[in-house]
């Protein structure tokens, strides 16, 4: 019994450390945001007391510094489009490459599965030239950017998913009665639901976070949350550490929120597919 | 209600791929019949062109007197139940009933009507509000059905519907598939491998092989008269037993030469063929149950016999199967189970006479139909 024990003892160490180390930053942010800003950057890793304690200033301070609900507003909306324009247009794609035997179908699937690969910054300035050009410098047409940019994961997981429903259930669909759109919303979509809710979570989580791509499109004009905090470092390396690390909490909180009211769907959505039930 | 009828009908695939070959079949209204065949041979393509599934390479179609071989399979007024059922996992089983339905505008009052009747019918009232991951495979099987009843369909068809469930629920629903057509009086087409489903559910049965009808015929005619030997073979349980032979005339008499013994044919039909034939290569086929140890028939027919050695016996309850080997042709008996055998023993197996059927070597073709 005693060799039993004892790997469990170290496997659970080391997962405590982990989870320490993981949860730590945020730890570290959430009560720096309640102390006052100029025992931030001398004791960082000091909890709160009497003395740095600041309550909500920071806080207000914050809100009103970098305007946080314009930017709160221009997050959400960016996000909740991006992420509907995702979740809509990138399951009816793998629907398509699902259930078509084509050749034409399987090279797009495999454009989009290389289109993960390709990082960000190889094409940031040929595609910053590109939105100008057309006119998508502006928070709708980001809205199409992060559809390009979160389709290929999106896609591959859906057609993973796709694969793994009887294609008679669609035939069934079709003799009852329904047309190929009909069959799509009708029948097809709530059956993805675990996948669409996994593919919702892991783009809301990036687009909401993301902070290159809307600086270099809208940043001069439109200020997400990633942007406005950003504009809390003031000139000559002066830094309002109190606003910012209130600031971040907030920035982080709605999409915690979102993440730990959906993320029973996550597992399930990300096993779905693997094995034919 | 409608009968279908299809004309030289085709399927190839884009790979050159013949599913279907020169398929031509009446079926009548209200008929119940069923494509039987190995895997692979065109039986399900068949149906599924049928259902408007698969688009149609050559030949005709019509469903009650239209064609339909340009018509999508909604507007052919057809209800088909799949293999795995194909149930709409987020619907009630209500719903999965109704969709078909509400999808057609028909009133509510008329849905609910329908849906109720239905699953009174296939006592599945108290499963209404479930979803189809809650219900066993037998129950799932019954809403497939009521969902293809609900239609009032021209025409059912049944993609092998009992293969997924186990031996004893698939003859319980057997019966019940059986019961359903009664009373409902619309025509059935019903896809299986397994000859006993056919066998026992179906006013005709279509064998198929490699693309190609073998033989359209009640199960009674299919079992008695073969025109081939694959239908010879497919069709009965155990299959018919086949030994290489070779016919003989000697003037009005004839036989056929086994490896070790000559069996006269008595059966006039087959002894005139055989003579008009004159001598060639054959094959005998004979019956498990018209291969017997049956003492009385030996002493009655003293020269219809054959020896063979003993490899195993299978008792099944009622009656014992007796595999046995004959110059490396493994034959199967059925005997009476109370029959003692030993392994390695010789038998003499009494060749039922009149039940022989006779093969050409090289056609398959039986000699009956030349």
């Amino acid at each position: 019994m005693k060799r039993r024990i004892f790997p469990t003892v170290i496997s659970y160490t080391l997962l405590i450390i982990f989870c320490v180390v993981f949860v730590a930053p945020i730890l570290i942010v959430f009560y720096n945001s309640f102390k006052s800003r100029f025992y931030i950057s001398d004791s960082p890793f000091e909890l709160p007391d009497a003395e740095t304690f600041a309550g909500l200033e920071n806080y207000f301070e914050g809100i009103q510094k970098i305007g946080f609900f314009s930017a709160f507003g221009w997050s959400l909306l960016i996000t909740v489009l991006s992420v509907i324009a995702i979740v809509l247009f990138t399951s009816m794609t793998a629907w398509y490459i699902a259930r078509s035997k084509s050749r034409f179908s399987s090279i797009l699937y495999y454009a989009f599965i290389f289109s993960m690969i390709v990082p960000f910054q190889m094409v940031m300035f040929t595609l910053t030239k590109t939105a100008n050009l057309l006119s998508l410098d502006n928070p709708l047409g980001l809205v199409f950017v992060y559809l390009g940019f979160g389709s290929g994961l999106s896609i591959f997981m859906f057609t993973g998913f796709i694969k793994s429903i009887p294609k008679e259930i669609e035939e069934a669909a079709m003799i009852d009665g329904c047309s190929p759109l009909q069959t799509f919303f009708k029948v097809v979509f709530p059956v993805l639901k675990p996948t669409s809710i996994t593919v919702a979570i892991l783009n809301a989580m990036w687009i909401w976070n993301d902070y290159l791509l809307p600086y270099l499109l809208i940043g001069s004009e439109y200020k997400t949350i990633p942007i406005a905090v950003q504009y809390l470092k003031g000139g000559y390396g002066s830094i309002d550490m109190g606003a910012m690390m209130a600031m971040l909490v907030l920035a982080i909180i709605p999409i915690i929120l979102f993440y730990l009211f959906s993320q029973k769907y996550i597992i399930k959505g990300v096993v779905a597919g693997a094995v034919k039930g | 209600m409608a009968g279908i009828s299809l004309k030289n009908i085709s399927k190839v695939y884009s790979d050159g791929t013949v599913a279907v070959n020169d398929l031509s079949l009446e079926i009548e209204n209200k008929e119940f019949i069923i494509l039987v065949g190995p895997s692979g041979c065109g039986k399900s393509t068949t149906l599924r062109m049928i259902a408007g599934l698969e688009d149609i390479s050559d030949g005709e179609m019509k469903i009650g007197e239209r064609v339909v071989n340009n018509i999508a399979p909604k507007d052919r007024n057809i209800a088909m139940v799949f293999q795995s059922y194909a149930l709409y996992p987020h619907m009630s089983v209500y719903k999965n009933m109704a969709f078909g339905l509400e999808l057609r505008k028909v009133p509510k009052d008329e849905i609910n009507r329908r849906v109720t009747e239905a699953a009174k019918i296939l006592d599945i009232e108290h499963l209404l509000k479930r979803k189809p991951k809650a219900l066993s495979g037998g129950q799932r099987q019954r809403v497939a059905l009521g969902r293809a009843m609900v239609r009032s369909p021209d025409v059912f068809l049944l993609d092998e519907p009992l293969s997924n469930l186990d031996a004893k629920l698939r003859t319980a629903m057997r019966a019940e598939i059986t019961k359903l057509h009664r009373r409902l009086e619309t025509t059935f087409v019903y896809v299986t491998h397994d000859q006993t489903e056919a066998m026992t559910m179906a006013d005709r049965i279509v064998v198929m092989k490699d693309g190609i009808v073998q033989q359209v015929d009640t199960p009674q005619n299919l079992y008695k008269h073969p025109v081939n030997k694959f239908v010879a073979g497919f069709i009965g349980s155990p299959a018919m037993n086949f030994v290489n032979c070779k016919s003989k005339i000697k003037g009005n008499n004839a036989s056929v030469i086994l490896a070790d013994t000559e069996i006269p044919i008595e059966n006039p039909e087959l002894k005139e063929k055989l003579i008009s034939i004159g001598e060639s290569e054959l094959v005998m086929g004979i019956r498990p149950e018209d291969l017997t140890v049956d003492m009385n028939y030996l002493k009655e027919n003293p020269h219809s016999f054959i020896k063979a050695c003993v490899e195993v016996a299978e008792p099944m309850g009622s009656e014992t199967y007796l595999y046995a080997d004959y110059f490396g042709a493994r034959l199967v008996s059925r005997v009476y189970s109370e029959t003692q055998f030993t392994v390695g023993e010789e038998v003499s197996l009494a060749v039922k006479n009149e039940k022989i059927h006779l093969f050409n070597r090289n056609t398959q073709l039986n000699i009956l139909t030349l």
